[in-house]
């Protein structure tokens, strides 16, 4: 076999076995973290799976429940649309954790609440909201 | 100056553009040098209206003119001004305007460096960047206008102001670094399309694009890291890569670009691999593009979450557009884009350049596709399957031992073929050394991927210390200098290729720092004055605990005591739990914030976050995190920019200064 030939094989063969590579671990994910589905709180609720999934929402209005015995600890819930879902977490709580934030959650669901080990906070760029007319806004109390 | 000037600026500027374009292409068409010559001034024009619109959004930013809608949105009353001037590229029409500022001065400095070269190119050159402005242009004029009026039937007293996340001077600087790099391509893009339409096979334009190439490689590089350093310094989840999307989005034309560092050296040298170069070339611009795309649509579900925005359609549209002309174009050249050599061996230098390059566009491949994959997944099952980093650990490690061996192989080759002796020369001693070390590893009780990268680093490091030594003593040998005289004058009579070996020796101190991070370490706890805890063989006591209010946040600061087992005191860390407008009487605008505090070393990173505070029973929650080796990465990476700005610095500085 002429030189040529054998870069050539020899480049053919690296691309076809890296790519072979690629799609063999999309199908065979190292472990249950590498790969997971992402469903809407509504899907969760209605299945009955105990299948490790990702989910997006807004933390609901005064759900957020520290417990008092361990602070890494929280319960809050979480809405999209008009289903809710109860969340438990253990762990660092992101800065941006608050009522109304913008959170994904990863974990299972089972006894009724959904186990997240893992919290992520959407990190807002800028300040979200309004902007505030000169009445509402008073410089002092924020600025001392 | 009034905001209205900036919004005629930008609209006068695509006015000029399109006449320009059109001026070019008659001109390509019938050769009237008048029509070229106004339509370089035109471009001239387009690129100082930007640099003017540019200009006065600043000024607005910083005179804090809050009847801008940008201007209320990002910056406030209070926002120092360094971070007025910054809100710039905070937000989404002021970061469009800002890349357009920083193409049009590589436009002037393209213009102006090639006043009286490359004829026949020229206008090809001015017609690709010309288009790029326009795209930009129309987006920022009709679509998102930086100059918008503020929405509001009052008075806006003030803005809204920046995360204090984001007022930090690392995360000010690097996006406009990325940025430098994102834009940077554009113009050896422009290059290498000119080429293609011309025909043009000189080696002169590669030596140029190979300088630009660089200065776009050097800053996307920095802005990467820059990025990862200051995820690690301040976000407090102990890690500097998340594989997210928008890093994603940096990291594709990065692996692309260096690919095309490395076969574009064949090309100047062997005249060899003209289409492919051409085709890396132009896959690095459209994901430069791509990757703004992905960042700025909300398609990718991200933690950068810029605001959802109209942009994508356009962003796609544009990139599908272009990948269109750029594969026509090819096809319709592809006689031209042959090569008269072929490459002659197996082991080969440029055998080894272009394995490189099928691992590094394998390794873009398989981002590309771990980033997609929720968008494939949801339209051909109806479920959308996040990636995580460890599918994307799990893809890219073995990818990147592979090429972590051929960075030592490639340069221990010789050109052309590389002969039984030669083989014995170069490879016996850095593989005896290496095989010795994979005992030790092995002994030391490592295993697996860690073993194997270790030993490579070993391997790698040897091969370009042998590189030195070689072309050093050759030097010692003939013209009888000192040894330090041959290093210097030996790195100045080849920058490239030596400052190419510092850039593989930082790539090597990063590799070992990535390895480091299969050992990392994490535990969390609570603790009360006095109370300890430990992880591994560290110990953290809780010595005090006290609040401080300061000028513009109220904070908590826990102070721990980190000891060895033994009891030897290692240092003490204080991280801080802070309340940023912890007086606003609106308690969604209070912003917490925790200030971790990292004691680092070559050996170790103790990492400490301060969670949470029970403030009834005085409890404080911390997130605790080892990680070894991580110094490496950020050491590896001073010496990557060394290294680069080596190979790109001028090589005729001094004859340059003399005349």
């Amino acid at each position: 076999m002429s030189q040529k030939y054998k870069v050539i094989l020899a480049v053919v063969g690296l691309s076809l076995i890296s790519t072979f590579w690629i799609l063999w671990s999309s199908f065979n994910p190292v472990n249950e973290k590498a790969l997971v589905k992402f469903i809407s709180v509504g899907e969760i609720l209605d299945s009955n799976s105990n299948e490790r999934v990702r989910i997006g929402g807004i933390v609901a209005d005064s759900s957020i429940i520290i417990s008092p015995s361990n602070r890494m600890e929280v319960y809050f819930d979480i809405k999209e649309g008009a289903s809710k879902l109860p969340v438990r977490f253990v762990g660092a709580r992101p800065d941006l954790f608050k009522h109304g934030a913008e959170v994904i959650v990863e974990g299972a669901f089972f006894n009724g609440s959904f186990n997240a080990d893992m919290l992520q906070t959407k990190c807002a760029s800028r300040y979200e909201g309004d902007l505030r007319d000169a009445a509402s806004y008073k410089l002092d109390d924020i600025n001392i | 100056m009034t905001p209205v000037f900036g919004s005629v600026s930008i609209s006068l500027a695509a006015g000029f553009s399109i006449l320009s374009i059109f001026l070019l292409l008659f001109y390509i068409r019938n050769g009237d040098y008048r029509l070229f010559l106004s339509a370089r001034r035109m471009a001239i024009v387009v690129s100082f209206l930007i640099i003017i619109a540019t200009f006065i959004l600043v000024n607005e930013l910083i005179s804090s003119n809050f009847n801008i809608d940008y201007v209320a949105h990002h910056t406030s009353l209070e926002t120092p001004t360094l971070y007025k001037f910054s809100a710039l590229w905070a937000g989404q029409s002021g970061s469009l305007l800002f890349w357009l500022f920083i193409l049009s001065v590589f436009s002037l400095i393209t213009i102006y460096q090639n006043k009286n070269r490359y004829h026949k190119m020229m206008p090809w050159i001015l017609v690709v960047i010309l288009v790029v402005q326009l795209f930009f242009l129309i987006l920022t004029t009709f679509i998102t206008n930086p100059f918008e009026p503020t929405k509001a039937d009052f008075e806006v007293a003030n803005g809204l102001g920046l995360n204090p996340l984001l007022q930090n001077l690392t995360m000010a600087i690097h996006p406009p670094i990325l940025y430098l790099g994102f834009v940077g391509f554009t113009i050896p893009f422009a290059f290498a399309f000119a080429a293609l339409m011309t025909n043009e096979s000189g080696s002169l334009w590669i030596r140029s694009i190979r300088r630009w190439s660089l200065v776009a490689w050097l800053a996307l590089s920095s802005g990467i890291i820059l990025g990862g350093w200051w995820a690690y310094q301040e976000l407090g989840w102990g890690g500097y890569w998340a594989w997210d999307p928008v890093e994603n989005a940096s990291f594709m034309p990065w692996l692309t670009g260096t690919a095309f560092l490395h076969s574009i050296i064949i090309q100047e040298k062997k005249n060899m691999l003209r289409l492919w170069n051409m085709i890396l070339i132009m896959i690095t611009f459209l994901l430069t593009i791509f990757g703004t795309f992905l960042t700025r649509s909300g398609v990718m579900s991200s933690v950068h979450s810029f605001t959802q925005s109209p942009l994508g359609p356009f962003f796609l549209s544009f990139v599908i557009i272009l990948l269109f002309i750029c594969a026509f174009l090819i096809i319709l050249n592809l006689s031209n884009l042959k090569s008269e050599k072929r490459i002659e061996s197996l082991t080969s230098r440029e055998s080894g350049f272009l394995f490189n390059n099928v691992i590094f566009v394998t390794l873009c491949f398989a981002v590309f596709w771990g980033t997609i994959f929720p968008v494939i997944t949801e339209a051909v099952q109806g479920t959308k399957i996040t990636v995580g980093a460890p599918f994307f650990n799990q893809v890219t490690i073995p990818i990147g031992l592979v090429l972590l061996l051929l960075t030592g192989v490639g340069p221990l080759l010789a050109w052309r073929k590389t002969s039984t002796e030669n083989f014995k020369n170069n490879f016996t001693l850095p593989l005896i050394i290496a095989l010795c070390s994979l005992i030790v590893f092995l002994l030391i009780g490592f295993r697996g991927y860690v073993v194997i990268s270790l030993m490579l680093s070993v391997f790698v490091t040897i091969s370009i210390f042998m590189e030195f030594k070689r072309g050093v003593y050759s030097r010692v040998k003939r013209f009888n200098e000192s040894i330090l005289t041959a290093l210097v004058t030996l790195i100045k009579k080849n920058r490239s290729r030596y400052g190419g070996y510092f850039v593989h020796l930082g790539i090597v101190l990063m590799f070992i720092g990535f390895t480091g991070a299969a050992f990392n370490m994490k535990k969390e706890f609570g603790l009360a004055i006095n109370e300890q805890n430990h992880l591994d063989n560290v110990n953290f006591k809780l010595v005090k605990l006290w609040p401080e209010e300061r000028s513009n946040h109220f904070s908590w600061i826990a102070e721990l005591l980190v000891t060895a087992d033994n009891g030897n005191i290692i240092t003490s860390l204080r991280p801080e739990k802070r309340i940023y407008f912890h007086l606003d009487p609106n308690p969604d605008r209070r912003q917490p914030h925790s200030e971790l505090d990292i004691y680092s070393t070559m050996q170790r990173d103790i990492y400490s976050v301060f969670s949470s505070i029970d403030t009834d029973n005085n409890i404080a929650f911390f997130q605790i995190m080892i990680n070894p080796l991580v110094r490496f990465v950020w050491y590896g990476s001073y010496i990557l920019v060394f290294g680069t700005l080596i190979a790109m610095w001028p090589s005729n500085r001094k004859k340059l200064l003399l005349s």
